[in-house]
């Protein structure tokens, strides 16, 4: 990961408005390996306009910060992309680091993707089955000095075992402290009024960690920064709705990407506001990358991010509007700043709405996660739905198939349902996963011109009915 | 010993259908965390759900997939399949999210007469026991209304006394296995649990004493290693008998299906509330890696193991696809390995007869290197 800070803190010295032009000739002038180039036509990708460089400046910026925290007097505080970081950034003495948006970032920029890293958490007997965005960043404190955690959170527990089982080894290993936020699977209300109480201990314990009683004036200066975070994020969730989408593609990363690491700065409300501008532009002159939007693609869980050219930019490219993925589905609320109650009980909320906490850590998986991504289907009129099937996510894999029958009974949608690690190249190369993509939208999802799929009285009689076995 | 042979190896053995022949009811549940008492309280048949090494998986598939573990296909497999008909009803534990997601597609597509979800907290601190004591009179208030009358508090303690003599029993023939001399193998005493957990609360305790009064007479000899097995659900009677064909005597286990199972005597403390005493009970014996913290606790009760079985090697083993134990099993591992302790960590298949040659070698090459 040191090639990575070292690459940022070029970013970080370069004003913004060289950051562009410099990350576009990079893109363009072949001096880069092909894995990194097809990162940075990704993240630099035209249509993205100004938000690019912004949305890099904010993502080296919050690296840097964890690089430099013992420098600074504070702490680097590992938190999974569940966990909200606007509490860490409440802290004097703290700065969060997102084990997935680090592990993302070495994917892209990194020759060789992180698999070197994937390789030395492997090295120590680990299952290959683990959940590779969390594997890159253990090799990652294995293998380099600049990121060293000196507490780790984990709120995965309730939502996603691999997550959970992997904090605790890392904390184990690294020797280090484990705070544990769980999330009760009980929608009845005391699950949440449970979640209160686990998090009121966390933040103690977090304050016994550092040293440091966490201020209202502070924490109130973080939310009201949140809360300018969550309009834009539901101005760009507007935006989407629109036929053909104006918002890029490469949007859905920055978006989620943003919320899983600077929600609450002001880099997070630049980057966003930026995101808001470029759509709106784009929405005013009905600006479209292909010639005309083919299919409104619902990816029901995570995407994938080894090669963002081949992925984002392809599906636009082609046509096929990518409007979010279930990481982005957090449905951020405007927290009541009022009083330090207030601000954590609205935080607290926050938490128990983020992504895979709030489906997979529901009382029924499939249920929620249903509700979810019907809703957003309804929302940002989906024609098609796909499960990228990251090997890893056994929640989601084990009842994917609930989630197809809905799909189809409740919205009439067809879910494509691929295989394939999210970060890691090795398992189904994006070639495969273009072809399996291409197939689909043009054999199953109706175009455009034709109907909307309806069910057929008999198809919808058997859906209605439990599978006999 | 004779009994145990013919009646676990079926899913619906003799206790089973007389008991429905009867008219009454069986509930089934997966997890080591449900407190059977209150199902046995309710004047139902708790019966622990299991696969019993069943290796097609082909209805299962289309619901889970390849990426979920093949116990849980194994075991969604029969229920799918009709195998476990003779279930009135289902409990549904957080145990892992193969579980999870086995029971929902189990739930969605056969909709049984009963169902609950008994939500049993990830940590044993003083605000889950409490939030679990809630949970488990939830869970009481669900059977009552299932079987259509109350449960007093008089029958809980009652149903707690005499899972306190069935753990009695068990913690005797563990003693047995573990002595200098065993007279039961790991196979047996697999096979006498499983039979245990499908069966009336008095006729295991019958089944029980009969054992430990076989082992009187019994003496095993001509095993080159005493072996440990640890790890993910292990309900294989014929996977712990391959180990032991090939010399290797399984003399103590940390197995749900096993010595995770059976709790300390909650009866010996004072008699306040019934909930609190099972909530204590079953939460803070715990000892499965769903609980992320902890590992010590885990990591103790394998030393302990250890050193009362005074075993030659240790084999820690779990299922593809099991996040829990196969992260688990490296941590445990390490520790065994700083320890100086020889230990052998596997990846398998369930039920999957074509790994078999791999296993053995694998096992035989440990025997070797320890016997």
């Amino acid at each position: 990961m040191h090639r990575i800070s070292v690459l940022l803190g070029l970013v970080d010295i370069f004003p913004e408005s060289m950051v562009g032009p410099v990350g576009s000739l990079l893109t363009y002038s072949r001096l880069l390996p092909a894995d990194i180039q097809a990162g940075f036509q990704g993240l630099f990708v035209p249509r993205a306009g100004k938000a690019s460089a912004l949305f890099i400046k904010m993502i080296a910026r919050w690296i840097l910060q964890a690089k430099r925290a013992s420098r600074n007097g504070k702490k680097v505080i590992l938190v999974p992309f569940n966990f909200p970081v606007e509490l860490i950034h409440a802290f004097d003495t703290a700065v969060p680091l997102t084990s997935e948006v680090l592990s993302t970032v070495g994917v892209i920029a990194l020759r060789g993707q992180g698999e070197r890293y994937w390789d030395m958490a492997m090295a120590l007997g680990l299952p290959d089955h683990i959940c590779s965005a969390n594997a890159v960043e253990l090799g990652s404190m294995l293998g380099s000095e600049d990121f060293q955690p000196q507490a780790i959170i984990s709120s995965a527990a309730g939502g996603c075992d691999a997550n959970a089982k992997l904090h605790e080894f890392v904390a184990n290993y690294l020797e280090i402290p484990l705070v544990i936020l769980p999330k009760p699977p009980d929608d009845s209300g005391r699950g949440r009024a449970q979640y209160g109480i686990y998090m009121r201990n966390l933040v103690s314990r977090l304050e016994d960690l550092l040293g440091e009683k966490l201020k209202e004036d502070r924490l109130r200066a973080v939310m009201e920064k949140a809360n300018r975070c969550t309009e834009l994020y539901h101005d760009l969730m507007d935006l989407r709705k629109a036929v053909p989408c104006p918002v890029p593609n490469i949007f859905s990363l920055f978006t989620y990407a943003t919320r899983l690491s600077a929600w609450g700065t002001e880099d997070a409300i630049t980057t966003l506001r930026s995101m808001v501008e470029v759509s709106k532009e784009r929405l005013a002159k009905k600006a479209y990358p292909a010639e005309k939007e083919i299919a409104r693609c619902i990816w029901v869980y995570t995407s994938y991010y080894y090669d963002l050219a081949g992925y984002f930019n392809w599906m636009e490219e082609r046509g096929y509007s990518h409007l979010g993925d279930a990481l982005m589905f957090c449905f951020p609320q405007l927290i009541d700043t009022s009083s330090m109650a207030s601000m954590l009980e609205g935080y607290s909320d926050a938490a128990w709405g983020m992504p895979m906490t709030r489906q997979m850590g529901a009382e029924s998986m499939s249920r929620a996660w249903i509700e979810d991504i019907v809703w957003a289907a309804r929302e940002l009129k989906a024609d098609c739905a796909i499960f990228c099937g990251h090997h890893s996510c056994k929640q989601t894999w084990s009842v994917v198939s609930i989630l197809r029958r809905e799909l189809l009974k409740q919205m009439g949608i067809p879910l494509l349902v691929l295989q394939g690690d999210s970060w890691i190249k090795r398992m189904t190369p994006m070639s495969t996963i273009q072809q399996e993509i291409d197939e689909f939208i043009k054999n199953v999802v109706a175009s455009k011109s034709a109907p909307r799929r309806k069910l057929k009285k008999g198809r919808r009689k058997q859906l209605d009915k439990p599978i006999a076995s | 010993m004779e009994l145990i042979s013919s009646q676990a190896p079926g899913l619906e053995n003799d206790h089973v259908i007389r008991w429905k022949q009867s008219g009454r009811s069986i509930v089934g549940y997966t997890c080591v965390a449900t407190p059977t008492e209150i199902i046995e309280a309710g004047g139902l048949l708790p019966y622990r759900i299991r696969a019993l090494g069943n290796g097609n998986t082909e209805i299962a598939d289309a619901h889970l997939s390849r990426f979920n573990c093949s116990f849980c296909r194994s075991c969604l497999q029969l229920g799918l399949d009709g195998s476990y008909d003779f279930l009135d009803g289902i409990i549904e534990t957080n145990g892992c999210d193969h579980l999870r997601g086995m029971i929902e597609n189990w739930v969605y597509q056969r909709r049984p007469r009963f169902f609950h979800y008994l939500k049993v907290p990830h940590l044993g601190d003083s605000a889950s026991i409490e939030y679990f004591v809630e949970e488990i009179k939830i869970y009481k208030k669900a059977i009552e209304e299932f079987v259509g009358r109350s449960i007093s508090d008089q029958q809980i303690w009652e149903q707690i006394g005499r899972q306190d003599r069935i753990s009695d029993k068990i913690r005797t023939i563990y003693r047995i296995r573990e002595g200098e001399k065993p007279s039961i193998t790991g196979a047996e005493t697999l096979a006498l649990f499983l039979l245990a957990t499908a069966m009336p609360a008095n006729d295991a305790e019958n089944t029980l004493q009969r054992a430990i009064d076989d082992c009187k007479d019994r003496a095993l000899d001509g095993y080159k290693a005493r072996l440990l097995l640890g790890g993910s659900a292990t309900d294989e009677v014929d996977f712990v008998a391959m180990i032991e064909r090939l010399g290797g005597l399984v003399v103590t286990d940390t197995l749900c299906y096993g010595a995770r199972a059976f709790r300390p005597r909650l009866l010996e403390g004072k008699r306040t509330d019934p909930y609190l005493t099972l909530a204590n009970g079953y939460l803070e014996n715990l000892l499965c890696p769903r609980m992320i913290d902890g590992f010590r606790s885990r990591l103790s009760f394998l030393l302990d193991a250890i050193e009362r079985a005074a075993v030659d090697g240790v084999v820690l083993v779990h299922n593809k696809f099991c996040d829990l134990h196969g992260i688990d099993n490296v941590q445990l591992r390490l520790a065994l390995e700083r320890e100086s302790i020889p230990v052998l960590q596997i990846e398998k298949e369930y039920g999957a007869r074509a790994d078999i040659g791999r296993l053995k070698t694998r096992i035989q090459a440990f025997l070797e290197r320890i016997g």
